[in-house]
């Protein structure tokens, strides 16, 4: 009995070594027989954004990977091609053009800074190639800088001043200042949180540029101080946030205002110390919200990319993540690469909440593609589980609340007779 | 009355960021006025001061030390680059500039390579940090104290070159380096002890400005090029024009940070632009044969 036993072990063991391969690998020899599937990802490596470009790729690739363990899309293999947009409109154009022209990529995801994801668009408008804004928040992306091909997946900044600016007034006073970073998202944002600022009872009795890549921000300290405002709301990103964050908490500044920052992104705070967590934010996803499948992400995070800096994945790594798996959901559904058979399959398109990980369910305004979503206001965690649980999520407004509803009206998408046709 | 009560702290501050900028503007003249040589690396010892005091400082090396330590070892990176720049001198100073541009990439590379792209911090010792309040405006006490450390350095840099036959030979090398070859003074090692003293200071400059710009890997550039601009403005080779066009960019950064904010990181162009039509060998550069 034993013996028999033991030979069935055997002959089990032999053969699921023949065949178990050959199961796995027939699944990739189908798919390495058809021509890879390119993704260009345009994402920052460097300048302003740079740490949160590498993090939103990080996000990308998972999906990426997660479709090619599966045998690929429409039994083709992914395949990833990033290159460096280094925080600059120019180098944007340039690297969109260079992957839909040289590498034939059949879709470009990326971008952190509204100018550089503003000039990849209008390339890829050009070719018709469908391009997914993941994370840069300016409102004109979904307003008057919208394209037929172009979706935008964050939260921009007239949802996040919607979540935000209402219960300021009344919470913290009706003089505000703002901070407004010099280029077309800090710009486009401002503008937003003034008109709701002023609908509300409220007065901006300042606005102080910053112009990008400042780092010493002493004079804008100090004139705040002369101020004296209730509130400041900053609209300063990447890098420029860190600095700021850092002076205003060396010059014991952080309780002297009412802080608001309209989004804030994990890369750019995480890491920084408790100190320089200060003020109410915005955030389109964390970490630790209590819904399904949020720990089983966190888990996958962490398996991925093991020793990794930031040890859990915040918003911008998400964005990179539920678009590129959107995306590429659309391509499986629709059995082709054809841009306007994808563009069809995400206009107006419903997600799930428990799908999201958010609150609420999420759509793509057919009007203005961009997704509307679940925004959450925070602050710091004066009462943390474990060292990066950061953030205490204050609330979580729906999607239809905050909707810009002057979008619709500012962005004109291109007919889908004047977008040339893109299959790759 | 008011408005200048309220100019004057921005006034002040512009001052002491001035003397920040004056601190990271001194090694890249020394370099230039000796060597004629524009190393656009400078900006790149400065960030590798910075990175090499975190690095120090994570082995729990004594921030004192550290403060110390790490401008010796920039000083050893600048000296291999001086190494490297031998071939190039008495050519085409392209060669040097270019050379000098390669060094800046690669040792901005070499920074991400070793230390992520990410931003880092390096934590100052709880004496320098917190605030205080001058004219009833907080004010960061750390500013305070790189200021004098910035003035610390520039005197003691004078005082070396004016009192010290050292400083006597550098000041002559930059003069006339032939004359000081033909005096018997070894002219090579003098270059690689100007160099070294160049970057030694860069470094300096980056470890005293990282907690107010943070630390990353190109943070080398947001520090060349003010240096560049304010020799240029201050007259190139001159020692106290670098120090007072140093003060006046950051015056005037300061006073349109406050008032004119979209055009502060603008206004230090327009200033050299301003005075260098006026004025071309800046502000305390000395007459060229062709101008006496």
């Amino acid at each position: 009995m034993k013996r028999n036993r033991r030979k069935l072990l055997q002959m089990l063991a032999a053969g699921s070594a023949f065949y178990g391969p050959w199961t796995v690998n027939r699944v990739w020899s189908q798919a390495a027989q058809k021509k890879p599937l390119v993704i260009g990802l345009t994402m920052d490596a460097s300048g302003q954004y740079g740490a949160s470009g590498t993090d939103e790729r990080l996000g990308a690739m998972l999906a990426i990977r997660e479709f090619n363990e599966k045998g690929g899309v429409l039994g083709r293999r992914i395949e990833a091609l990033h290159m460096d947009t280094e925080t600059t409109p120019a180098t944007g154009s340039r690297v969109a053009e260079r992957m839909i022209t040289r590498n034939e990529a059949s879709f470009l995801i990326g971008a952190l800074h509204s100018g550089v994801a503003n000039a990849i668009s209008q390339v890829a408008q050009r070719y018709g190639c469908v391009y997914f804004n993941t994370n840069s928040s300016s409102p004109t992306e979904a307003g008057k800088d919208c394209h037929r091909v172009k979706f935008v997946w964050d939260g921009n900044g007239t949802n996040f001043a919607h979540a935000i600016v209402k219960n300021a007034i009344r919470v913290n006073g009706r003089n505000w200042v703002l901070l407004t970073n010099d280029y077309v998202w800090g710009h486009q944002t401002s503008k937003a949180t003034r008109a709701l600022v002023e609908a509300n009872g409220g007065k901006i009795v300042e606005e102080l540029l910053i112009p990008q890549n400042t780092r010493d921000f002493t004079s804008y300290l100090l004139k705040l101080q002369q101020i004296k405002p209730n509130v400041v709301a900053a609209a300063v990103g990447g890098d420029d946030i860190k600095a700021l964050r850092q002076q205003v908490v060396q010059s014991k500044l952080d309780k002297s205002f009412a802080w608001i920052n309209n989004q804030q992104d994990w890369p750019d705070v995480y890491g920084l110390g408790p100190d320089a967590i200060f003020g109410v934010f915005g955030t389109n996803w964390y970490y630790r919200l209590d819904l399904p499948g949020v720990k089983e992400f966190v888990a996958k995070y962490q398996k991925t990319y093991p020793g990794i800096q930031i040890k859990v994945p915040g918003n911008v790594f998400y964005n990179g993540y539920m678009a590129t798996r959107e995306l590429l959901r659309c391509v499986e559904e629709a059995g082709t690469t054809n841009n306007i058979a994808i563009i069809k399959k995400l206009e107006g398109r419903k997600m799930s909440a428990v799908d999201r990980m958010q609150n609420y369910e999420a759509y793509i305004n057919a009007a203005t593609h961009q997704c509307q979503q679940t925004i959450y206001m925070a602050s710091y965690n004066d009462k943390p589980a474990e060292p990066d649980d950061i953030f205490k999520i204050l609330s979580s407004a729906p999607p239809q609340e905050v909707e810009d509803k002057d979008a619709p009206g500012a962005c004109k998408l291109e007919s889908y007779e004047a977008t040339p046709s893109y299959e790759q | 009355m008011d408005f200048f009560l309220n100019l004057l702290p921005h006034l002040l501050n512009g001052v002491s960021l001035g003397l920040l900028f004056a601190l990271i503007a001194l090694g890249f003249m020394l370099i230039v006025g000796v060597m004629e040589v524009i190393n656009l690396a400078h900006g790149s010892m400065f960030a590798l001061g910075a990175y090499f005091a975190i690095a120090l400082l994570a082995f729990k090396v004594d921030f004192y030390v550290a403060f110390l330590l790490a401008p010796l070892l920039v000083a050893l990176v600048g000296m291999l680059l001086e190494l490297c720049m031998r071939r190039t001198y008495g050519k085409d100073p392209l060669y040097g500039l270019l050379l000098t541009f390669g060094a800046a990439l690669v040792i901005e590379e070499a920074i991400r390579l070793a230390w992520g792209s990410g931003e880092k911090q390096l934590v100052v010792p709880p004496e320098f940090s917190g605030a205080m309040l001058v004219g009833g405006l907080i004010y960061a006490k750390y500013r305070l104290y790189a200021s004098l450390a910035a003035i610390a350095m520039i005197l003691l840099l004078w005082l070396f070159l004016e009192k010290t036959p050292y400083g006597a030979m550098i000041k002559a090398g930059a003069h006339d380096s032939e004359m000081v070859r033909a005096l018997g003074i070894n002219l090579t090692r003098l270059r690689l002890f100007v160099f070294a003293l160049g970057s030694a200071l860069a470094a300096v400059a980056g470890i005293v400005l990282a907690p107010i710009w943070g630390v990353r890997p190109h943070m080398g550039v947001d520090a060349v090029i003010p240096a560049f601009l304010i020799i240029v403005l201050g007259g190139v080779g001159s020692f106290w024009g670098a120090v007072l066009a140093g003060i006046m960019v950051g015056i005037v950064v300061g006073l349109t940070g406050a008032y004119a904010s979209e055009w502060s990181m603008l206004s230090m162009y327009l200033l050299l632009i301003a005075l260098i039509t006026f004025r071309a060998r800046g502000l305390l550069g000395k007459k060229t044969a062709l101008e006496a």
